[in-house]
């Protein structure tokens, strides 16, 4: 087993106990080879990878957690800070290192990483150094982990998908995006308040774009199995198209309302994209609305773009997209929404 | 039941289906009063306090959740981008005030609050500020939550739940400080690293100060309940102090270690009051090392909180084990009592 490499003793010029608080067994031969050991990489640890990384962390998703970055001061401080709450969590081996050799073997690459946006930048510039960006992460992590699922939350999350899927030759079930996971649990969460119900138990999600042009698929909410419009109907209670608009809004803006208040959205994420890593690692076999490749579906035909739809996820992947029945105005948006990503894409010339 | 103030109405100018979504059920009456219900507050939403909170939250530990810091507008963003996760977690209240009413009723409140040293400040300074800050935070809670037990984190954290107690008139066992339980933690993580060892089999304390004068407690290291020294010593494995002395100082070094190379340490603290939130209201009766009033104990006079190895539970410190120390141990503890002692008489309390 391989220990870091300040244990080799204990303490500078230390003692080394290590051979000898242990007897060894004989005559062994290794056990049949597990597959249980689950590894997952985050590559980026600002605010966003480190709550994924912590939150994967607590809630014992894995065996073995590799973080990634360009600053090693940073990196190697988040951790020690994780390591040092070893007496408080189940075993997990935590490495990191600026060398994506470290990432090999992992079932699940988590990548956070994004330049930020200077002021007066326009979108089209920062996408495009986001994408020289991602050219350095992406072959590396598909060179070290050939059977891994990528899991991007960068943004623009779904045109970096579409990228990652591009720069790491890999088959799209094996390619997500984080997309509108999180806008469906604040939709969800705003709903659930409302009814002072378990936001569990509201069925409601957003697809399309992570952006403006998202659609919220009204005609599919539903809380304890009882569709909200057509009980808006049958109870005779008027609602205004506006009113539903709004709420939306309400929803889109709520990431930029927490920017403001505390300068950048964290927690929530990184329970988000923990939850997609528990359904995919797990084999939970759950719909989430994430960015998946959408040609074929919908009607959308015209490119290769990813958006997000209510997607089967599992151990291999994105398993099956579902049929939705959306009602026209819907359909028509999420063409939109896919019309709006491609013409961005084709910017980018890959 | 209360809800945020946004949710009366589903959107702005809104739909409001709450009076119509459910039938209300006939012939109600309210059921035994629970005693489940578990409230935690955290005061200060910088790094450590969101950290402990996040935890908190992610493990499960209360029904309900109040954030409480000067800063409105920071308060209300960590707020929501807790609330926002509610699709992933078990329902939990989570609400956020400037004021302190909003920690009414707690079973728990974690104070993480503090000021930042500034360059040159003393450390007398920067304590006498942080005597004010509590001055404005420790009356409000104990008003607020009479019954409640407060866990202080903030630093210097032996002065400062000494500081805690005398503010808030509590009994000494529902005050205690955070005190050298992450450090006993990466001190057990060092030890079963080096051995290839799950680092919940290796009991080892550092108690006292947290801080420079910390006491390791070298004969009371255990690996899956072998005593360490007596191990080497069997194994007629020479070992010199200084090589232990080098090992405690790499531990207290350790966040400094992980300041200077992130700027702040987290994740880890948050774990270490996480994981005494549960101990004290899952009624877990686990030893800690945590800060307690040492009068009394192991030849300590006077009223001074420092850390030893505490009995936890629903009633807060049930007792202090009775370790043996060897009198090198015991008498570096009283030193660590003195040396607290000194800041605290400083401070005219």
């Amino acid at each position: 087993m391989q220990k870091s490499a300040s244990a080799s003793s204990l303490g500078p010029g230390g003692l080394d106990l290590s051979d000898i608080f242990f007897k060894p067994i004989q005559n062994t031969s290794p056990p049949s080879p597990t597959k249980r050991h689950t590894k997952i990489s985050v590559i980026g640890v600002g605010n966003v990878g480190m709550a994924i990384a912590q939150t994967i962390l607590t809630q014992d998703l894995a065996d073995e957690i590799a973080l990634v970055d360009a600053q090693p001061a940073k990196l190697r401080g988040e951790m020690l800070d994780l390591q040092h709450a070893a007496a408080f969590l189940p075993r997990t081996k935590i490495i990191a290192s600026t060398d994506y050799s470290v990432t090999v073997g992992s079932d699940l690459c988590i990548v956070s990483a994004g330049a930020r946006q200077i002021a007066g930048e326009s979108r089209l510039n920062l996408l495009q150094r986001n994408v020289a960006l991602f050219r350095g992460i992406i072959p590396p992590l598909a060179k070290y982990s050939p059977g891994t699922i990528l899991m991007i939350v960068s943004n623009p999350v779904d045109v970096l998908t579409y990228v990652a899927w591009k720069l790491s030759g890999f088959p799209s079930n094996r390619v997500v995006g984080s997309g509108t996971n999180l806008d469906s649990s604040r939709f969800r969460f705003l709903i659930a308040d409302h009814l002072d119900v378990n936001a569990q138990d509201v069925q409601a999600s957003i697809i399309g774009e992570h952006g403006d042009s998202s659609v919220a698929l009204w005609s599919s909410i539903s809380v304890g199995g009882v569709p909200i419009l057509s009980f808006l109907e049958k109870q005779q209670i008027p609602y205004e198209k506006e009113t539903l608009e709004g709420i939306h809004k309400a929803v889109v803006d709520s990431a930029y309302e927490v920017i403001s208040l505390k300068g950048y959205t964290s927690w929530a994420i990184g329970y988000s994209a923990a939850n997609l890593a528990r359904s995919i690692l797990r084999d939970q076999r759950k719909i989430h609305p994430v960015s998946v490749l959408a040609k074929g579906f919908y009607g959308i035909d015209d490119g290769d773009v990813f958006l997000s739809l209510p997607a089967l996820l599992g151990r291999g992947g994105v398993l099956g997209v579902t049929n939705v029945n959306l009602t026209d105005e819907e359909a028509q948006r999420l063409r939109m929404s896919a019309q709006t990503i491609l013409k961005v894409q084709s910017q980018l010339g890959l």
